[in-house]
């Protein structure tokens, strides 16, 4: 129904706006842009920070613009002295808190508080310090919370309970005393935490960030003792570019892979290629759940985030899950088995780095399963009588994030705009249109319903595009005729959207053959380590690039990709076989919080 | 609903529960009753689990509620309760001395108010928190001891009352 508009005066200007919304997105509307450090669109407002103030003719108080509804003939102003000064008051009262470490901060280039204060001119604060803070919780692979930069806007509070339904934290204590916890104040890794990284991703200061490696890996990039390789996700191509101030949704694919040969990788491979892989895994896998009678509806398992969360809430639907790796597992695990074999390496002074969209594929790496190669290797050694001997090692053994890649560019001074457009290496770097997708919502259910199709068919689909499996809708659904059955899919992102959908499984409600979740609104276009802050137009940007890359490439479907065919030819023989499940599948176990 | 374990599922907590299924704020009278029952006065980490997992809240919020009230108490507390007002009147009037011959007295060494506002002596005896405010300002200083609360109160009435309920005496 359409509501009917009132009229607002803002900065003498008149406009026509849905009395629903509130006062920030009603300003806009007039063009006036109202600063805040707690307001988040998608999310309940807060309205802890004081900074959306503006005055309302007749109003006796200021007023939080992003509490506040417009009512018709209401007269606002957004930059009286009067307000400015309210804003001044508010940003030297959290400033009186808040370590001045700026010049050494890892958000000190993208600190919300600081662009505040600059803008706002606040040149110093008039009151003490009373905050006391504890040591920094870095109990997490993925997270660090550092309460001393916390200036309780509850944004982190919002994104947790509302977009992810996980609540691992909380506000706890009153007055003086309220802190931003989980419960009992036992730290990110004794909750809930799936370590998604939303709330990294929405901070406006350095309270809740990565667990910044890039130092580590630029160590051994220097080490020439050993072989370090890298692996970049397939969303990395499409949020770079930003996290090095170009545009969002810039596609820098080929200077990317310019810029890593600058930082000294021995080779620059390309985790789509393992999504490929796992298409033909998880294509394979469907096909047979269909066939002989297997737990429908499967589940996608590319999203560590996603895991961590159902092992935590839904450990009784284990069992729908693909029991295929991500593809930054599955990479590693090839890597260091296939490759190494292959260019004569020791896996032992083999390193294997990727670059994710995500802090939870830190905690994925370091999983203590994720040494299928290790396990490979000693196997054939005790086969054969001989020694082993070497330490033991990972299949990955570093997970950094969008942001550390940009960290790592910035710091080696390379211009990454400048640079030309360079190739990824081959045998592992080869990667069709259906791989790009993965990393938008829909996109790994859209590849699969392209090999999928062809598999059971036995020849090419009429069309190669899966429109209603894209999009940012939370739930999205199709029914799709694949071999005589109608294959009913349904893709959910956001972990609130994929609680709808569990809960009519677990209620035997569900109806569907083949479901996709991803943990990051967006998909991994919106995820946790990616660039911070991003609005609903900056995720369309990323998730219209890929959507772009795919049109361009030259085969858009995994069955057809050269080196991953070679791969099974020459090494893993066919799709679910003996070596593919040692090497390529996984399990998984209920998590006790 | 994580699997949160609960291996004392203590039958009071199940009734207490029942007892307010579907009123609204439930959880508040959960906590409180569920604190009262409690022989030690105070909302165990194995209780505050039982609730969430029984009434579907996450903990983190359980926990939220629970420190944000000052009536609940997140550690065992002593047989006998000491209440310090701290308010501006009771202070200027001497409630400070009055705090410190209760610690001693309990032989309680460590409190630091402005961290934490109550501390049980180490044979769990008595516990001594601190308050802003009775609302008797007028009769400063007071101080509640077991429920019962006192006002003009002296070093030497506290001292008294304190050495009935040592032998055993009500206040």
């Amino acid at each position: 129904m359409e509501r009917k508009l009132v009229s607002i005066t803002v900065d003498g200007k008149t406009v026509e706006v849905d009395p629903e919304i509130n006062l920030i997105e009603a300003c806009a509307v007039a063009g006036a842009k109202i600063p805040s450090l707690c307001y988040m669109k998608d999310v309940s407002a807060n309205a802890s920070c004081g900074v959306c103030v503006v005055e309302v003719e007749g109003a006796k108080a200021l007023v939080r613009s992003c509490v506040q509804k417009p009512v018709e003939g209401m007269k606002i102003r957004t930059a009286s002295p009067r307000v400015m000064n309210a804003r001044r008051t508010a940003v030297e009262l959290l400033l009186a808190n808040h370590p001045a470490d700026c010049l050494s901060c890892i958000r000190a280039g993208t600190c919300e508080l600081k662009v505040i204060a600059e803008t706002l001119g606040v040149r110093a604060s008039r009151y003490p310090k009373l905050k006391k803070s504890p040591p920094p919780d870095t109990s997490t692979e993925g997270l660090v919370r550092d309460d001393s930069k916390c200036i309780l806007c509850g944004r982190c509070v919002a994104v947790c309970a509302e977009t992810q339904g996980v609540n691992a934290i909380a506000f706890a204590g009153r007055g003086a005393r309220t802190r931003v916890t989980s419960f009992m104040d036992k730290g990110l890794a004794n909750s809930p935490c799936i370590q998604c990284g939303q709330c990294s991703v929405v901070c406006p200061t350095a309270a809740i960030t990565e667990k910044d490696q890039s130092s580590e890996v630029m160590a051994v990039l220097a080490d020439p003792r050993l072989t370090v390789i890298i692996q970049t996700a397939p969303a990395i191509r499409a949020s770079l570019g930003e996290a090095l101030g170009m545009p969002a949704g810039s596609l820098v694919t080929g200077k990317m892979v310019a810029a890593l040969r600058r930082l000294g990788f021995a080779k620059i491979f390309d985790t789509q290629f393992a999504a490929d892989l796992t298409i033909m895994e998880e294509g394979t896998e469907f096909i047979q759940r269909i066939q002989k009678g297997g737990t429908l509806p499967m589940i996608t398992s590319c999203s560590p985030g996603w895991i961590n969360f159902i092992e935590t809430f839904y450990p009784e639907l284990l069992s729908h899950l693909s029991s295929c790796k991500s593809p930054q597992q599955m990479f590693g695990a090839v890597a260091k088995t296939f490759y190494a074999q292959k260019a004569g390496i020791d896996p032992a002074s083999l390193r294997v780095v990727s670059i994710m969209p995500c802090t939870a594929k830190k905690g994925e790496a370091s999983r203590p399963e994720m040494d299928s190669a290790f396990r490979w290797w000693t196997e054939r050694a005790e086969k054969e009588g001989a020694k082993t001997g070497a330490e033991h090692y990972q299949d990955v053994d570093w997970a950094l994030t969008t942001r550390e890649l940009a960290r790592m560019i910035r710091q080696s001074a390379i211009d990454m705009a400048s640079l030309p457009e360079e190739k990824f290496d081959s045998s592992l770097g080869e990667s069709t249109g259906a791989a790009t997708i993965f990393g938008n919502t829909g996109g790994v259910m859209e590849a699969a319903l392209r090999t999928v199709y062809e598999l059971l068919e036995g020849k090419p689909l009429p069309q190669t595009d899966f429109f209603p499996v894209r999009g940012l809708q939370g739930i999205k659904t199709a029914e799709v005729p694949v071999a005589g059955m109608n294959v009913k899919v349904a893709v959910a992102h956001g972990l609130k959207n994929a609680r709808a959908l569990l809960d009519d499984i677990a209620a035997g409600k569900s109806d569907y053959h083949f479901i996709e979740v991803m943990a990051c609104p967006g998909g991994c276009i919106g995820g946790g380590g990616q660039p911070v802050l991003p609005d609903m137009d900056k995720k369309l940007a990323r998730n219209k690039s890929l959507y772009l890359e795919d049109l361009r490439m030259p085969e858009r479907k995994s069955h057809q990709n050269t080196e991953v065919n070679t791969l099974y030819k020459d090494f893993l023989g066919h799709p679910a076989g003996h070596l593919a499940h040692e090497l390529l599948h996984t399990q998984y176990r209920a998590r006790v919080v | 609903m994580p699997a949160t374990i609960s291996k004392e599922s203590s039958p009071s907590i199940e009734s207490i529960i029942q007892q307010h299924r579907g009123s609204s704020g439930a959880l508040l009278n959960v906590l409180e009753h569920v604190q009262e029952a409690d022989p030690k006065h105070y909302l165990s980490e194995a209780s505050m689990r039982a609730i969430a997992q029984r009434m579907d809240v996450p903990l983190s919020q359980i926990y939220s509620m629970a420190t944000f009230y000052s009536f609940f108490n997140l550690k065992p507390q002593g047989k006998h309760s000491i209440v310090v007002c701290r308010g501006t009147a009771c202070h200027t009037r001497g409630s400070l001395a009055l705090l410190n011959e209760a610690l001693s007295r309990m032989g309680i060494r460590e409190f630091k108010e402005e961290e934490e506002n109550s501390a049980t002596s180490p044979d769990g005896f008595a516990s001594i928190r601190t308050v802003a405010c009775f609302g008797q300002c007028a009769l400063a200083p007071v101080v509640m001891i077991d429920g019962v609360v006192m006002s003009r109160m002296t070093i030497g009435k506290l001292v008294h009352v304190l050495e009935k309920i040592k032998k055993g005496g009500a206040v």
